[in-house]
């Protein structure tokens, strides 16, 4: 019986709380919002970051060089390799591309009705001149 | 005895929504369903058109193409059917064709803005024009696309540009109070050297941290109560688990580039102050001449409207719209608002301006 309220809609203890905690998130975003705006973030998050950094770059480079040399004496292709073949294929693509160009232009050339391709010789010849 | 079933009931209730809880956390929604083709690739970059679902005679004809971000998927243009811009746009005849940047390894660390805007971006629209055997074509930019889209306009303006759109496109750098991520890059605190050195290319991990951190209360609690909240409501779920596959799938950002974007535009703002120079020229937004609409989102904290509006009046083009809308950074073009606003506004702007 008194298990809806004037909408038709179920009770529900938890509403009043929920309001609650929205207002209260509402509050602590915008503090937060604040807080990450300030120069004080920037400076603590940049600090942060540097001290990682720092300790991280010697341990990285030393597991680098170790994995290059263990790669090389087993024989086996090394990231480097990796990258530098892929460098390569990427090259190629676009070296692909630049024929599927020619091509592309070459088929809309063919495409089109002769009226259209000696006038756009003619243009290319004064041009020419 | 009268309460049983209705206990009963409660328990059915609670463990379906155990149950669409545990799914939406786990799995990945479906996004990015509108039918397409690759039409053509380079590294890792890919063009895709979307099949017509018009008939030819009542299609537009300049075709459209679609550039986003260079460090997210551009699936958000294409979330989830009955809330995509693409399927919306398909629907309304235009030849819509997306480029995916893809994600770059470490051979692609070298990779600048100059190479996505300069070389990858033309091979692609020449092979798009190829396609639609147009050689005119309207290009939308979002965010960082947006920048790569300017360059474009500014470095090339007689290759077949005619309409430009620019979403929520960070362009002027100089209000460094207002762009918080300006404060956290600055020289004294972000040493961009240092984490390039690290990584080669900008982690995805710190970019979404870098996005999310700007409202961290709404990012990492406020929307998974949303979610709690809502649990029995499957519209809502649904949308919530298909942003979500978005939003967490984020992808490395070539180190150069982002080097690029941090000290040519964040520190310098060299794009609006003239002095950005890719491949030995300077960049003239002067030299833009395309019909352009700036689309702003009134509440963005990633790229505040301060970032997009000085563009209107530094180009040349005499046809020019800003378009202000209420509404956040993503949520103007993938919110529940976009399907009855920015869409159609777009789509209105554009129609008259796509007839030969």
């Amino acid at each position: 019986m008194g298990e809806s309220n004037n909408d038709g809609k179920p009770f529900d203890p938890f509403e009043a709380w929920r309001g609650i905690r929205n207002e209260s998130l509402d509050a602590w975003s915008k503090v937060m919002i604040q807080a990450v705006n300030s120069e004080e973030y920037a400076k603590t998050s940049g600090a942060m970051l540097d001290a990682y950094l720092t300790a991280s770059i010697p341990f990285n480079e030393m597991l680098k060089k170790a994995m290059t040399q263990a790669l090389q004496q087993a024989n086996m292709p090394t990231r480097s390799d990796f990258i530098s073949l892929a460098e390569r294929m990427t090259q190629v693509e676009m070296r692909i591309d630049d024929i599927d160009a020619k091509l592309d232009h070459a088929a809309m050339r063919h495409a089109e009705p002769p009226e259209k391709k000696k006038s756009k010789d003619k243009e290319k010849n004064k041009e020419g001149e | 005895m009268v309460a049983a079933p209705i206990q009963a009931d409660e328990f059915a209730k609670a463990e379906e929504r155990l149950r669409r809880l545990s799914k939406i956390l786990t799995t990945k929604a479906a996004i990015a369903q509108t039918p397409k083709e690759q039409i053509w690739a380079l590294n890792k970059t890919k063009l895709y058109r979307y099949y017509p679902v018009v008939p030819a005679e009542k299609r537009h004809k300049i075709p459209l193409l679609l550039v986003f971000a260079l460090m997210n998927r551009p699936q958000i243009l294409d979330l989830r059917p009955g809330n995509s811009f693409v399927e919306f746009m398909v629907r309304q005849g235009y030849d819509v064709y997306l480029l995916d940047w893809g994600c770059p390894g470490l051979e692609d660390k070298d990779l600048k803005f100059d190479d996505y805007a300069l070389n990858y971006l033309p091979r692609a629209i020449r092979k798009m024009k190829a396609v639609s055997g147009c050689e005119e074509f309207s290009m939308l930019g979002w965010c960082i696309g947006a920048i790569l889209t300017t360059l474009y306009a500014a470095v090339c303006p007689d290759e077949g540009l005619r309409n430009l759109l620019l979403l929520t496109a960070p362009l002027d750098f100089s209000r460094k109070d207002l762009i918080t991520f300006s404060q956290w890059t600055d020289e004294r605190y972000f040493d961009v050297d240092k984490v390039l050195a690290m990584f080669g290319n900008m982690p995805a991990e710190m970019i979404e941290y870098g996005a999310k951190a700007l409202k961290p209360v709404e990012n990492y609690i406020g929307n998974h109560l949303r979610l709690f909240d809502n649990l029995d409501k499957p519209k809502v779920t649904e949308s919530w688990h298909a942003m979500n596959t978005w939003v967490t799938d984020n992808i490395p950002m070539s180190g150069a580039a982002f080097r690029q974007l941090i000290v040519d535009l964040y520190r310098n703002d060299r794009l609006m102050q003239g002095t950005w120079v890719v491949r030995g020229e300077r960049v003239d937004v002067s030299r833009i001449k395309a019909n352009l609409m700036t689309v702003i989102a009134g509440d963005d904290h990633i790229t505040p409207p301060c970032q997009s509006e000085t563009i209107q009046d530094r180009v040349s083009s005499t046809d020019k719209e800003l378009y202000r809308i209420p509404g956040g950074h993503i949520g103007i073009m993938a919110g529940s608002e976009a399907a009855k606003k920015t869409w159609p506004h777009i789509d209105k702007w554009l129609a008259t301006r796509s007839e030969e």
